[in-house]
Parts: structure tokens; sequence; C-alpha cells
């Protein structure tokens, strides 16, 4: 072995990569601190906030087509994500210390937010898009009156299922149903669960009683090897398991619901007499934040038609900005939204804020379910 | 100029503040973190009032010591199978590749740079009904119906978890196969010995050394794997590292996570000693 | 004498496909990166066969995108630093622990190797709330601080392996010359364990470079490849585009490596 050889090649290997990162960098700070100093002697009387946003966002919401409007109307602000992988884990990310400006979470985290006063009301009169925002969607996201959060994106959780190999369904409990064992799948989330059971057996979600979860940690344990995989992932674990039809019936989103029919994948999203679960984005301001102005705007901008759209066509998530919901005119959305019936949204089901007690139990619940 | 004991404090000391500093402190918040009585979201600062109540959760849960068990046997089967495919692969690389072991050995390494998650999915192809292990064997006539078995199942995740680990396995084997000197090997064959006694007398014993730390090497991460239970072992081959990872992650229940993370160290490192000393005791006596 | 000696000692002639098991196994490594590498020219979005064409617009669609460049850039870069302070420190533990008596050895080599037993999330976790409570911010820099300590016992134990077989009588001959111990290392015992130390770099640099579960909790505004991968696979129509990243990634490991070996081969 040659003596030299090692050092030789670690010399390569690691001038290589270097040449290689200098090749692929790009930095925007750059760039940004250059129209600064332009702009600072431009010389505008303007409280000076630092011109860039860190947003605490979920994977995939990086796309420059979710804050279109935004990079169109304020093209030198840097925008950089922290990534967070779960409700709970944004939660935590903020309570750390978290410098982001902005965070997004969904539907139940909003009083613990407010109560650990990590989040700043919404000065919603500078917002120019605010009225586009149905009544119900706003109120969700205000607590003790206050406008803390703004809604963003939403969703219902439904059955999907195979036409060809699942006749109509019309209930919750098709998830429990040993006739399709093997080709069930159901989300990997404890609450899921609980809220499912809820529906099917008529239990009041927010008031769950030992005796019920006990009931309900059973009823799982049975469904367990029906399933052909629990998922957690809805695009690389559900979707494919759909589309090639190894599951037939699935706790799913209507996200997979339009990806897989316009893969043509003969699936349908039901409606359930006990009905449709929903859920709805919020974005929160940081209460420590020191760029105000420019979260509004970009929370601002978040709603507005071109950045909304991109949700709706490229996401299949619902808007909150009215206008675009209405301008839906591809059949398979309307199916899935169901923009068509007015009382959609009243015979929903929103999921309804749980404390953290409920919460501990409902997932240690699922965790015996996972070990058995 | 410094000679052999001067020079130890700067051999010992930099790994030693480096480990102290960034994985001892940290661990010990871990078990401090095991021992709150809080479940789910703890805010940083927080008072901290120790209490046992995760780990008698864990230890009160019948459930989850027997996902222990299970998943530390997998770990077990993994990573003797994993060891003993990559004999064959060290030793070619240490005795048949000559000049060009290193590129050899380099090729095996690389594609553990391609994402994990991007070649399960493409695995998931070839292990599914309609995939290629499946159309060989029933185009070779040895199946009637696609194996259900070789995706979403237990036995996913172990022919997974072996195929991943091999060329891992493979390297501390040829470390320990390169201290081989020729000459025992010459020695060995003017005493008459052939191939195979040479290899069995002399190859084997001097290679346990590589062999052990490859199997230990193998076997202490995959009793909390979790990654690919999630992606091919649907719902029969969870394993215990899902329970902590689900708590850290989507359950954000911290100390319950801790608690248990803990537990599944305190069994390893107990396995572990044992393995170690049965070990030196045969060395001893051989 | 019963049998004749067997002329060449370990290249010999035995029936064995010692060869054939090698090149099946990097067929079996390769054949998911064959299947992305086909995938990677495929129109559409859905892994599956058959194929719809031809199309080159992925790898357009990456060099387009700067932030997944510079997330390819900051793992090349995180990778590179966590292997290099792994190996080093490994070797340091490694050379301690084989060639000197003191107490406390073998604590040493089972810290060094301890961290393969927590699983990596629970350690992100871990540094990162050390990191809060002095007040460090995350970046890249956590990151390869975080790595280099996974990475650490899979350098140790490859290079220990090797050292053990290192004949101290070298050493000594060397100091008997006159050399301090730490030329003694430098000239004499390093250049000897050579491909260990390249292993154990590479391997390291490979645990780092895929790591997501400990990365996703110390990294800043700037994520890592891996990072940026899991949360953009949330997304369907981003399958194809992280498909030929990771082929273009691949193929530039390969073609580095494969340069780096070439040129250090010709210079003998």
């Amino acid at each position: 072995m040659p003596v030299h050889f090692v050092r030789r090649a670690f010399v390569v290997l690691a001038s290589a990569m270097l040449v290689l990162a200098a090749c692929t960098a790009v930095s925007p700070s750059e760039s940004a601190t250059e129209s600064e100093s332009a702009s600072e002697s431009a010389a505008v009387s303007v409280a000076p906030e630092p011109q860039e946003i860190l947003v605490l966002e979920w994977g995939g919401y990086d796309d420059p087509a979710f804050f279109a409007d935004f990079a169109a109307a304020s093209p030198e602000v840097p925008v950089s994500f922290e990534f967070g992988l779960s409700d709970a884990d944004i939660l935590g990310k903020m309570e750390a210390g978290s410098q982001a400006d902005v965070f997004h979470f969904y539907s139940g985290w909003q009083q613990f937010y407010v109560d650990q006063g990590l989040v700043q009301e919404i000065d919603t009169s500078q917002l120019t898009n605010w009225d586009k925002v149905p009544d119900s969607f706003k109120a969700q996201g205000q607590v003790n009156g206050i406008q803390y959060f703004l809604p963003w994106d939403w969703g219902f959780s439904s059955i999907l299922y195979n036409t060809e190999e699942v006749p109509e369904v019309t209930s919750w409990d098709v998830l429990l149903d040993p006739a399709y064992a093997g080709h069930i799948s159901m989300w990997n989330d404890g609450p899921a669960a609980v809220t499912v059971s809820a529906y099917v057996h008529g239990y009041d979600e927010t008031a769950i009683t030992d005796q019920q979860l006990a009931d309900i940690e059973a009823e799982w344990i049975a469904q367990k090897p029906l399933n052909a995989f629990y998922w957690s992932s809805e695009y690389d674990d559900l979707c494919p398991g759909v589309m090639d039809q190894t599951v037939w019936i699935a706790y799913a989103w209507q996200g997979c619901y339009a990806t897989a029919l316009y893969e043509g994948t003969p699936v349908a999203y039901a409606n359930p007499s006990e009905g449709r679960n929903s859920w709805i984005g919020f974005y929160g301001i940081s209460a420590d934040t020191d760029s105000y102005q420019l979260a509004l705007q970009f929370l601002d901008d978040k709603l507005a038609d071109l950045t909304m759209s991109n949700v709706v066509n490229l996401f299949y998530y619902g808007a909150a900005n009215q206008d675009v919901m209405d301008a839906i005119e591809d059949p398979v959305l309307i199916e899935a939204f169901g923009v068509d019936d007015p009382a959609i949204l009243e015979s929903t089901n929103f999921t309804p804020p749980v404390t953290d007690a409920q919460r501990t139990a409902w997932t240690e619940m699922w965790a015996r379910v996972a070990a058995e | 100029m410094l000679g052999r004991r001067g020079t130890l404090p700067f051999l010992v000391g930099p790994p030693l503040a480096w480990l102290v500093g960034l994985f001892v402190v940290p661990l010990f918040v871990i078990v401090l973190f095991s021992l709150r009585p809080e479940s789910g979201i703890v805010p940083p600062g927080s008072a901290w009032n120790p209490s046992l109540i995760q780990y008698g959760k864990v230890l009160d849960t019948p459930a989850f010591l027997r996902l222990l068990g299970t998943s530390a046997l997998v770990a077990f089967i993994v990573a003797g199978a994993a060891t003993l495919l990559a004999y064959p692969v060290a030793y070619f690389l240490a005795f048949r590749a000559g000049e060009r072991a290193t590129l050899y050995l380099t090729l095996l390494l690389v594609p553990f740079a391609v994402s994990y998650l991007l070649r399960i999915m493409t695995w998931k192809l070839m292990l599914g009904p309609a995939g290629v292990i499946n159309s060989l064997l029933s185009g070779a006539g040895m199946i009637g119906e696609p194996l259900d078995l070789l995706l979403y199942s237990r036995p996913a995740v172990v022919i997974t978890l072996v195929y991943v680990w091999i060329p891992f396995a493979a390297l501390p084997v040829l470390a320990g196969l390169q201290r081989i000197q020729r000459s025992q090997l010459e020695a060995a064959a003017d005493l008459g010995a052939g191939p195979w006694a040479r290899f069995w007398r002399v190859t084997v014993p001097l290679s346990v050394p590589g062999a052990v730390a490859a199997f230990f090497m193998v076997f202490i991460p995959t009793v909390g794997e979790y990654v690919t239970p999630t992606l091919i072992g649907g719902t029969g081959g969870i394993m215990y590292g899902n329970l902590i990872q689900g708590f850290f992650g989507s359950a954000g229940n911290w100390p319950l996570g801790a608690a248990l993370a803990m537990i599944m160290l305190v069994l390893t490192v107990v396995l572990v000693a044992t393995a170690a000393r049965i070990v030196n005791v045969r060395r001893l006596l051989s | 004498m019963r049998r004749r000696p067997s002329p060449a000692i370990g290249v010999g002639r035995t029936r064995v496909p010692l060869r054939g098991f090698y090149v099946a196994m990097l067929v079996l490594l390769y054949l998911p990166i064959a299947i992305l590498l086909i995938f990677s020219f495929n129109p559409s979005q859905r892994l599956a066969f058959p194929l719809q064409g031809l199309t080159l617009d992925w790898y357009a669609a990456v060099l387009g995108d700067a932030s997944l460049l510079k997330a390819a850039r900051n793992s090349l870069l995180v990778g590179a630093g966590a292997a290099t302070v792994a190996t080093a420190l490994g070797t340091l533990v490694a050379i301690a622990t084989l060639r000197f008596r003191f107490r406390g050895r073998s604590a040493l080599l089972g810290l060094a190797v301890l961290p393969l037993v927590v699983p990596f999330a629970v350690m992100g976790v871990a540094i990162f709330l050390l990191l809060v409570s002095l007040d460090i911010d995350k970046s890249l820099f956590t990151v390869v601080l975080g790595h280099s300590v996974i990475a650490l016992p899979y350098a140790t134990l490859i290079v220990l392996s090797r050292l053990g077989g290192l004949d101290p009588a070298l050493e000594e001959a060397a100091m008997d010359l006159g050399a301090s111990y730490p030329t003694t290392l430098r000239r004499v015992v390093l250049p000897l364990m050579g491909t260990a130390l390249l292993s154990a770099w590479l391997t390291a640099f490979v645990v780092s470079f895929d790591e997501v579960a400990l990365a996703v909790f110390l990294v800043g505004g700037d994520p890592t490849f891996p990072v940026l991968l899991y949360g953009r696979l949330r997304f369907g129509g981003q399958l194809p585009i992280l498909i030929s990243m990771a082929v273009l990634l691949t193929s530039v490991t390969i073609i580095l490596s494969l340069v780096a070996l070439r040129l250090s081969r010709r210079r003998e």
C-alpha cells in the first residue's frame, strides 16, 4: 500500500468538495445586504426593521409557489425556513426560543401558544385580503376574542376508498371492518384514532372517559392486523399504496384523493353519515419578533389570490381565501372540497382543541396499540 | 521531545473533552428529562420535580417490554446475518482484490450517499407483488402466487436491514483480516495445511475480533431502528424505536420518550457487556 | 508431506466464487440507484412502471432550484467536517486504547462507542436542549457537532480493528532511532493505517450525509439535503426533482472518489 496514497486521496476529496461547494454557493444574504445599503442611502424614514423573515414551517411549504405574491412584491427580502416535523415539534421549537418570526400549525393547538405568551395579536386592519376569509375560519383563529391566528390552508379528513373493490362508504366504521383485512391504511396518529371511534360510537370528543378510552384501545388493537400499514406521510406512504391498489380503504386527507384520481385510480372520497372531519392550518406571529410589519406583509400576501390558488392547484389543500375557493372549476376539486354543497362546512366536524392531558392519554394509548 | 508517556494527554484529552461536552452532558439531559413527571410538551425552564413515573409507565406495560425483547432479537438476527454475509465480501477485498481493494471498497460505500428514503422507495418496488423479486420467482416457477411477506412485514424489515448493513459490516471485518500477515499463512502452508485448513485454523480465528466488532456495530443501533420499520414494516414489523420516535416526534411527549430510550440503552449496554465478557473468556481458553 | 504447499497464499485458486459474491453484492446495492436513474428521466411523477417517455426536464429543474443546490452544498460541507473530526478523534482513541495502559482505558473506549446505542432522534433532542440552555443558535456548525459524535463510534471501531494488527515493535524501532512519539505516529503508524483511515472517513461522511433524525433538530434556517428531502417528499410533485438531485449527487460522489483514487495511484 503506497505510503502517501491516503494523504493525496484526502486532499483531492476535500478540495474537490470545497470547489463543488463554492460552485453551488448561492448567497441571498449577500444580495440582500447590497440592496439594504442601497435603500438606506435613499433615506426613507421608516422604523428600521431587519429586512428578512424566518418561517417555522412544515416541509414542502418552503416551495416559492406558497409565497409567490410576497416574492413578487418584495423580491429583495430573503425568506428562510426552519422545519418542524409535527404540531408538537413546532410548539416545542417555539417554546425553546426559535428565532422564527412566523410559524404554521394546525387545529387544536391554539390555546398552548396563547397560554405561554408565544404569539401576538394580528392587526387585521392592515390586511388587505382579510375580507376574503370566511367568518367561521376567522373565529377559529381567535382565542378569548383576540385574533391571534391567521387561517390559511384547510382540508378534510375522511375515508378514501377504491370504488372497484368497495361499495359506497357511508360510515367511518368501514376502517374497522375485517372484511377488508390487509387492505386498510390508518394514519399513524392516536388522536385521529380516538376521533374516528368517537364518531362511530357517538362519544364526545372533548370528554372521553377512561372506560371509553379503554374500549377505544381494544378496538384499535383488534383493527391493527387489518392494515396493510400505518401511514405517516401522505404522499410517499399512503398515495403510492392507494395508486397501486394495495390499499382499498384509508383514513386520508383530500390531497391524496385528488392525486390518485388524476392518476386514473378509481377512488372516491366519502361523505360518511357521521360527517367528515376538518382542520385548519394557522399562522401566528411570534411574540418576540422584531419584524412585525414585515410579518404582517408576509401573511397578507400569503392570503392573496395567486398564492392561495397555488395551494389549491398544486397541493390540493383548501384555501382560506373564499374568492379562490369559489373560482374552482375542476370537478375533482369541487368534489373533494364539497364546493357545491354550501352546508358542507356546517355538517363537518372541526377538530376541537384538546388539553395536554387528553393528548397525552391518547398518544400513550396509541403507543400501546402499536406495541401489541 | 515528547516521549510516549508525554503524548498520552494529547491522545486522551481531545476525544474525552468532545465526548463529555457533546455526548455525556446531553445524555445527562435526557436522563433528567426521563425523570420528569409531566407528560407532553414541557417548556424549557420549568421546574424539575424528579419522579419515576415515566419508568413506571414503561415497566407496567408488558407490550412495551415485549416489543423491546423482539427488537433485540431482530437486531441479533440482522447483525449475525449481516456479519456472516459481509465476511466473503471482506475476504475478497482483503485477499483477492489486490491493488484494487480500495477502489472496490469505495464502490461498496458510495450507494450510501444516496438518500435512504429514495433507495427504500425503489426497494419497495422490487419487493412488491408486481416487483422484480416476485416476477423472477414466479417466472422461474418457484411460486404460484406473489409472496406477501416480502413487503410490509417483519421479515421484510429483517431482509432490508441485512441488505443495508452488509457493506458497513464488511469494514471492521476487512480491517481485522488485513491484520493477518502472510508469514502466518505461509508458516501454516509449510506445515502442510491446505487452503481450507489454513482458512479455518489461521484466518478465521485471527479475524474474530473484526467480526465481533462488526457484529456489535450492527447490533447496537438496530435495536433502536425505526426508519425501515416505518417504511416497509407494516403493522407487524413495528419496532421499539418506533415508540421512541413517536414520542419525540408527533406525540410530543419527551419525558416518556426519554424513559423508553434510557431503558433501551441500559438493556443494550448490559447485553453488549455480557457478550464482551463471553468473547473474552473464550479467547482466553482457546 | 502429504500435500504440496499451495503456491499463492491468500491469492489462491479455491472453488469459492468470492469475486462472484462481491459482484452480486454490488449489483444488489446499485440496483436501486439504477432504478432511480431510470426514473429520473421519466416524465411521470409516480414511481411505477411502465415508463412514460424520456425527459431531461427534472435535471433542468434541479439546476434552477437554488435552495436544493444550497442544501446539497450544506450536506457536503457538514459531511466533510463531521467525517474529519470523527476520524481524527477516533484515531486518537484507538491509539490511546491500544498502545497505552491507564486507568479508565476501557471506559474511554466504551464511551467512544456508546453513541451507537442512543437513537439519533434522542441525541438530536438532547443536543438541541443543550444548545438552548447555552443560548447557542442552531446552524450548520451545530449539525457538524452532532454528526461528529454519532459518527465517532464507526470511525473508532474501524481504526481500532486495523491498529490492533500493527506490530508495536515498529514504533519502538522508530523511537530507538531517535524519533519522538508524535513523529513516530505521524510518519510510521498513520501511513500504515492508510486504508483504515480512509474507510473511517468515508464511513463517517456517509453516516452524516444522509442523516436526518438528528439534523432536523440541530439545523437552523439552512437545511441539509436530507432534511430538505424529507420535508419535500410530503409533496407529490417533488419526487422526480428530488430523484434527479439524488442521482446527480451520487454521480458526483462516484466521480470524485474515482478521481481521487486514480490520482493517488498515478504518483506511486
